[in-house]
This record gives structure tokens, sequence and C-alpha cells, in this order.
């Protein structure tokens, strides 16, 4: 498919953006990259995405959003 | 097939849990002792029953739930590990409970013995606690204006207890010290360092994710914290020469107090900018907050800039309520209804698994019980507000204060009555998921 798979974090009340995260893993293909857009460093997230074999790098926007790009080992 | 996600890191629930759950029984002390005292409470802010009344709102409550949220938010919202944390919840757990109970046994019973087994006793497991804390602070590979609050905050909470613990030596082998001097500094870092600059650092995290609004403007995240932590420092440096400055300290100290302002009304326009404009529990007592700061500031200014309102003795009460029973018991309260169904949910997503739906955080405790709470607060804010000039609304004030905290007792005993009741649930529904999959298939030829 190819196409960059987005979830847009900033407008929703935890933890509905952790939940549509964990389920989008779900059915990520290997290879693919999600992008989670938020306001905050999701540090309970890193840490599930650690211990199950996910990366995850971020990088954070003029405006103070946070882009989180995560990708399966 | 995707494997259950992991949430090792966070600590069991009933590490947060129990530092919240002994919180609102100070509450409720601090109400009884308004209620056994009457107007005598308001007296003078040297007074053994206005120091037991203090020290339960600022270490049996504040601190108390202060130091649970810390312990659980470092590893969720820094990145942070705990040095032994079952270990140090206990040890902190008990000092701050039976901490609580010696200093208010000293100062009652006026007794040296109570303040002689208080300060070792409290200084090792605050000190512990402050001190494990801090490190973890520093070796947290994450950044940014919320780990410097919180690092400058925890450092002021040291200040704090080495302070506390000078007064509290004074007391106990009646040393002559400059009591009143070390008290002045030992309250501004206990209140403006450490509680002020714990909230702001939280702020800058929960505002915007639980109430929907932008992100705080980096100038001021970016200055807010270290400013203060200079002023707070400078000012009082100037109590120290016996010949005092006494321009420059009124200078820093209203440079301090409109820097409050300026967190507070940003805070505020924040909310005002928010995306979605549901009024909710949280909402009403950070605003409730915030604008009890303002007030609160600008009346540090006022007194400061009239030397004679310090023999007004309304004065330290009328402070002492806005910012322990308008600012800090209010963005307290606000957030233990955040972070109990938070935890409630983040703990069940733990024992649940993939496709397994946990119940809702709006589910943990309902809604209409959190507002009753906000209500009963805020009358007793403004009942202890108006026995400033009125000193008989002394009595339903303390009155509307035990019952705040008995609703805000009973509203996180549902929480975690709540989270036991789900788990129960989720378990069961779990085991009868998993049972079929160990027999054969229906169409392998077995019933």
């Amino acid at each position: 498919m190819g196409e960059e798979r987005t979830i847009d974090g900033r407008g929703l009340m935890p933890p509905e953006p952790m939940e549509l995260t964990l389920t989008a893993l779900d059915t990520l293909p290997d290879g693919e990259e999600l992008l989670l857009l938020l306001y905050v460093e999701p540090h309970p997230l890193y840490a599930i995405l650690r211990q199950n074999g996910y990366t995850h790098r971020s990088q954070t926007r003029p405006d103070g959003t946070v882009e989180i790009y995560i990708k399966k080992n | 097939m995707q494997p259950g996600l992991s949430f090792e890191q966070a600590p069991p629930i009933s590490v947060p849990f129990r530092f919240f759950l002994t919180a609102p029984l100070f509450g409720m002390a601090a109400g009884l002792l308004l209620l056994w005292q009457g107007p005598a409470a308001l007296a003078s802010r040297w007074t053994s029953v206005a120091l037991a009344l203090t020290h339960l709102l600022a270490v049996g409550f504040m601190l108390q739930a202060m130091c649970g949220a810390m312990l659980q938010m470092l590893p969720v919202a820094a990145g942070a590990n705990i040095w032994q944390p079952r270990r140090v919840t206990h040890l902190t757990h008990a000092g701050l409970t039976i901490g609580t109970l010696l200093l208010l046994a000293g100062f009652l019973a006026e007794q040296a013995l109570f303040f002689r087994i208080a300060v070792p006793f409290m200084t090792v497991s605050l000190g512990a606690f402050a001190l494990i804390v801090l490190v973890a602070l520093f070796r947290t590979p994450a950044q940014g204006p919320t780990i410097i609050a919180l690092r400058i905050a925890v450092f002021s909470l040291i200040v704090t207890i080495s302070l506390g613990a000078t007064l509290a030596t004074s007391f106990g082998w009646q040393l002559a010290l400059p009591l009143t001097e070390i008290t002045h500094i030992h309250a501004a870092w206990g209140l403006g360092g450490w509680s002020l600059l714990l909230v702001a650092g939280v702020a800058y995290l929960v505002v915007p994710m639980f109430q929907l609004t932008p992100p705080y403007p980096a100038w001021l995240t970016r200055s807010f914290s270290v400013t203060l932590f200079f002023l707070l420092s400078a000012w009082s440096v100037t109590w120290l020469p016996l010949q005092r400055p006494d321009g420059l300290q009124v200078a820093l100290a209203c440079a301090a107090a409109l820097l409050a302002v300026v967190f507070a009304v940003v805070t505020l326009r924040l909310q005002g900018q928010r995306r979605r404009k549901v009024i909710e529990p949280t909402l009403l007592f950070w605003r409730l907050a915030m604008a009890c700061l303002v007030v609160a500031a600008f009346a540090v200014i006022l007194q400061q800039l009239n030397p004679g309102a310090e023999d007004y003795a309304g004065v330290p009460f009328l402070l002492g309520v806005l910012l322990m029973v308008g600012v800090f018991m209010p963005v307290i309260s606000g957030m233990l209804y955040k972070i109990m169904p938070f935890l409630n949910w983040l703990h069940l997503q733990r024992i649940g698994k993939p496709g397994l739906v946990v119940p809702n955080m709006r589910q943990m405790i309902p809604e209409p019980r959190m507002m009753m709470q906000f209500r009963l607060h805020l009358a007793a804010l403004l009942l202890l507000l108006g026995a400033v000039p009125l000193p008989f609304l002394v009595y339903p004030g303390g009155l509307a204060l035990i019952a705040s905290c008995i609703w805000l007792e009973w509203n996180l005993i549902v929480a975690a009555r709540n989270f036991a009741r789900f788990s129960r649930e989720l378990e069961e529904r779990l085991a009868l998921e998993q049972a079929p999959s160990t027999l054969p298939r229906p169409e392998g030829g077995a019933d």
C-alpha cells in the first residue's frame, strides 16, 4: 500500500490516542510506519513499544506537536 | 499474531492509591480542628493551633497526595524509574502519615518529645524520598520544561524539609534560632518552590492533554521555573544580613508573586481556548485554583507594600486559606479525578489482551459525584475566606471542609472498588474466552 498511516491524537481525550495506536499496531504490516501526532511525549506508550519489539522516533514541530513514528523491528 | 502488549513499567496500583486514600483523612482532621478551636484558629499564624492546621493541610493532605502522584508520574510522564519503588513507597507513606501525626501532637500538646521523634523520622523518610526522586529525574533520558520544573520542585522540597527539620530541632531541644526568618523561608520554599513548581510542571503536560487546550507558550515554560527559583533564592538570601535590605526584599517577593500571576493567567487563557467546550469537574477545580492563585498573589503584593499588614492576624489566615484550600487542594482533587481513573484503565489494560474491551475512564468515578465535591469545596473556601471579617463563619467553613474531604475520600474509594470489580470481570471474561480454545474446534468433530 505504501500510504502513511496517521493517528492525530491532538484533539482526543486520553487514553483514546493510546487505544487507537494499540489497535492500529495490531494490523500494521511489517515495514510500514505509523505516525502519531500528540502534544506530549507518550512515555507509557514508549515503554509498551520497547517491550513489544517496536521502534519509535519522535520530533517536535514548532507549534509543539510531537510527531511519533512507530515501526515493527 | 500480535503478542499481548505488556505494561510492566507501571508500578503496582497500590503504590499511589495508598497516598491518595490517606490524604483526605488529614483534610477532615483539619476541618475538625477548626470546629474544635473556632475563631481562636484565626488569632495568629504563630499559635500552636495555626501551625497544626497548616501542617495538617500542607503535609497531611498536600504533600501526601503530591508524593503519591510523583511516584506514579515519574515512570508514566517522564519515563524515569524509581529505585526500589516498593520500599520507597512504604517509607515515604509512613514518613508522611506518622510524621503528620507527630507534628500535630507536637504542636497541640507543645511537647518537645514529639519533635525529637519527628526530626530524625521525617528527615530520613522524606529526605530519602526527595533524593531518590531527584536522582531519577536526573537519570531519565526525557527532557523538556516539565522535567526541569520537577527537578527544581524536588530541590525546593529538600530545602523545605531541611528548614522544617531545623525548626523542629529548635522546638525539640530548645535551641535559640531566628525562628521567624526560618519560618518565612520554609513556607516560601514549600508553597512557592515545591508546590507551585510541581503544579506548573504537571500543568505543562496535563492541561493540554486532558483539557484539550493548545500547548503552553514556549516563552513561559522555558523561563517560569528557573526565574521563580532565582527569585526565591535571592529573596531567601535577603533574610541573612542583620541590616535587611527591605526594599530589595519587597521587590523580589512582588516579582515572584507577579510571576505566579502570569502562570495563572496563561493557564486560564489556554483553558478558555480549549477545543471541546465541555465543563467537567477537573476543569472547574483547575480554574478555581488559578483564580485563587491570582488573588493570593495580589494579596501577597498588597501585604508586601503595606508593612503594617502583618499585624492584622486575618492576613496570614486569608493567605493560608487562599493558597492551601483555594489553590493546591482543588488542583490536587481535580488531578486525582484524572489520575485514579487513568491508572485504573492502564492497569486493566495489563490484565486484558488485545481485542478485549476494557471499561473506559469515565466509568471509574461518576461525574455528578465529583461535581458535588467541587460544590462542597467551593463552599468551604468561601466560608473560610468569609471567616476573616466574620469569625463565626469558621464553624460552617470547617464543616464544609470536612464534608468536601469525606466526599473526595468516598469518590476515591469508589474508584478503587471499581478497579477491583472491573479487574475481576475482565479475568472472568478472559478465562471464558480461553477455555474453549483448549478444546477441539467444533468442526473437528467433538461437541
